[in-house]
């Protein structure tokens, strides 16, 4: 894997209520290449290189899917809104299309 | 024989001379041949009318994630990473958690006896790594090498940037500050006429900016990149919009004018690292 791929920050609030509906912000550094790109010094086509597949568990449900396509910026952010009416792991998942699988884990707490 | 050739050198050195001459303005230090610019606004007037012409759009993008930070972790590997001939790495001689390196990074670019010049901050972690350590220098724009910077300069946030022109280095500012007010390039432009005599004012579509927060943010993630760089990097970029040639990374010139701008930032808060368009 390349440096500077696929790490990742996910945001929630800190405190939140049972049953109140949260934003999730997550960042992943990936470089989306679009594979119609040409080098500028060797003039050769840059191969795609881009996440085509993100999947959002929470607890052992699957809650959001996405397929992603070149029109997505390098470095992409999404957000997107959950109902935190239990106290479960949160799983994002990105899958690019080279094989690689980039996920990050974090424990939602609702009081 | 050697009369004649005598003769010959004399003759191609007065032809050659206002070319020698053109080449040399860069390398002087003669400031009193300066002609500046009126500053044709201050930074307050500037991020008012940035907010009315962009919107605070870049600005709430950094708050809900700079990229540019995800690269922290990764300097901080580095940094305990032992390398090199010596077995040491950064760690073993500046603490753990980089304790002694608090503070240090807003004193810099500053004169360096060693090297008879300027120093940044990514010029040492390569001597550092040289003559401490014995390991390869990291090349310039790096993934590695913008980890470390990075790293190192965080060390220092929200402190005041308070660079030094006392001395020494006074000799280094003045040249930086006659490579501002050169003129080159095929558009005849230098970097005075944009940030100085026509700030807040428009180039086609972009805002110009005054140069008194150029230097507070390296390095800074850059939505036009897609990538982190450095202040150097930048000065490529503006050489290329002149049409200029431009220089290597940490050249004499870029250490100079590296020092003039970060030296217009003093009394500000370093920020690193930045999020810019």
């Amino acid at each position: 894997m390349p440096k500077g791929i696929g790490k990742i920050k996910i945001r929630v609030p800190r405190k939140i209520k049972k049953g109140a509906v949260i934003p999730v912000k997550a960042l992943i550094t990936h470089p989306m290449e679009t594979g119609f790109r040409k080098d500028k010094k060797t003039k050769k086509r840059i191969p795609a290189y881009y996440i085509n597949d993100v999947n959002v568990y929470y607890g052992n449900d699957l809650i959001t899917h996405m397929e992603w396509t070149i029109a997505v910026s390098a470095n992409p952010f999404m957000t997107f809104y959950l109902k935190a009416d239990k106290a479960a792991p949160l799983k994002i998942v990105w899958k690019d299309i080279k094989g690689g699988e980039y996920e990050k884990t974090i424990q939602i707490n609702p009081q | 024989m050697y009369k004649n050739l005598f003769k010959i050198a004399v003759c191609l050195a007065v032809i050659l001379s206002p070319l020698m001459a053109v080449h040399d303005v860069w390398a002087g230090g003669d400031s009193a041949s300066i002609q500046e610019y009126e500053q044709g606004c201050t930074y307050e007037e500037y991020e008012k009318t940035y907010l009315e012409f962009y919107g605070n759009s870049t600005n709430e993008m950094a708050e809900e994630g700079n990229p540019a930070e995800l690269m922290l972790d990764d300097g901080k590997d580095l940094y305990n990473t032992v390398d090199g001939s010596k077995g040491k790495s950064c760690a073993s001689c500046h603490g753990e958690n980089g304790e002694k390196l608090v503070g240090v990074a807003v004193k810099y670019p500053k004169y360096d006896p060693a090297i008879k010049g300027i120093n940044t901050v990514a010029l040492q972690i390569n001597r550092c790594r040289e003559n401490q350590m014995g390991a390869k220098p990291l090349k310039y724009e790096s993934y590695d090498q913008l980890a470390l910077t990075l790293y190192v300069k965080s060390l220092s946030n929200g402190m005041k940037i308070n660079v030094s022109i006392d001395g020494p280095a006074r000799k280094f500012y003045e040249k930086g500050k006659k490579f501002y007010y050169t003129r080159m390039g095929q558009w005849n432009f230098n970097c005075a006429i944009c940030h100085v005599k026509y700030s807040c004012k428009r180039v086609r579509t972009n805002l110009l900016s005054p140069n008194r927060r150029h230097g507070d943010h390296w390095p800074s993630y850059r939505l036009k990149w897609g990538k982190t760089g450095s202040m150097q990097r930048r000065f490529r970029g503006c050489m290329k919009n002149m049409r200029a040639k431009p220089l290597p990374y940490q050249s004499e010139e870029y250490r100079n004018l590296e020092l003039y701008l970060t030296y217009q930032s003093n009394g500000l808060p370093l920020e690193v690292p930045g999020m810019r368009m």
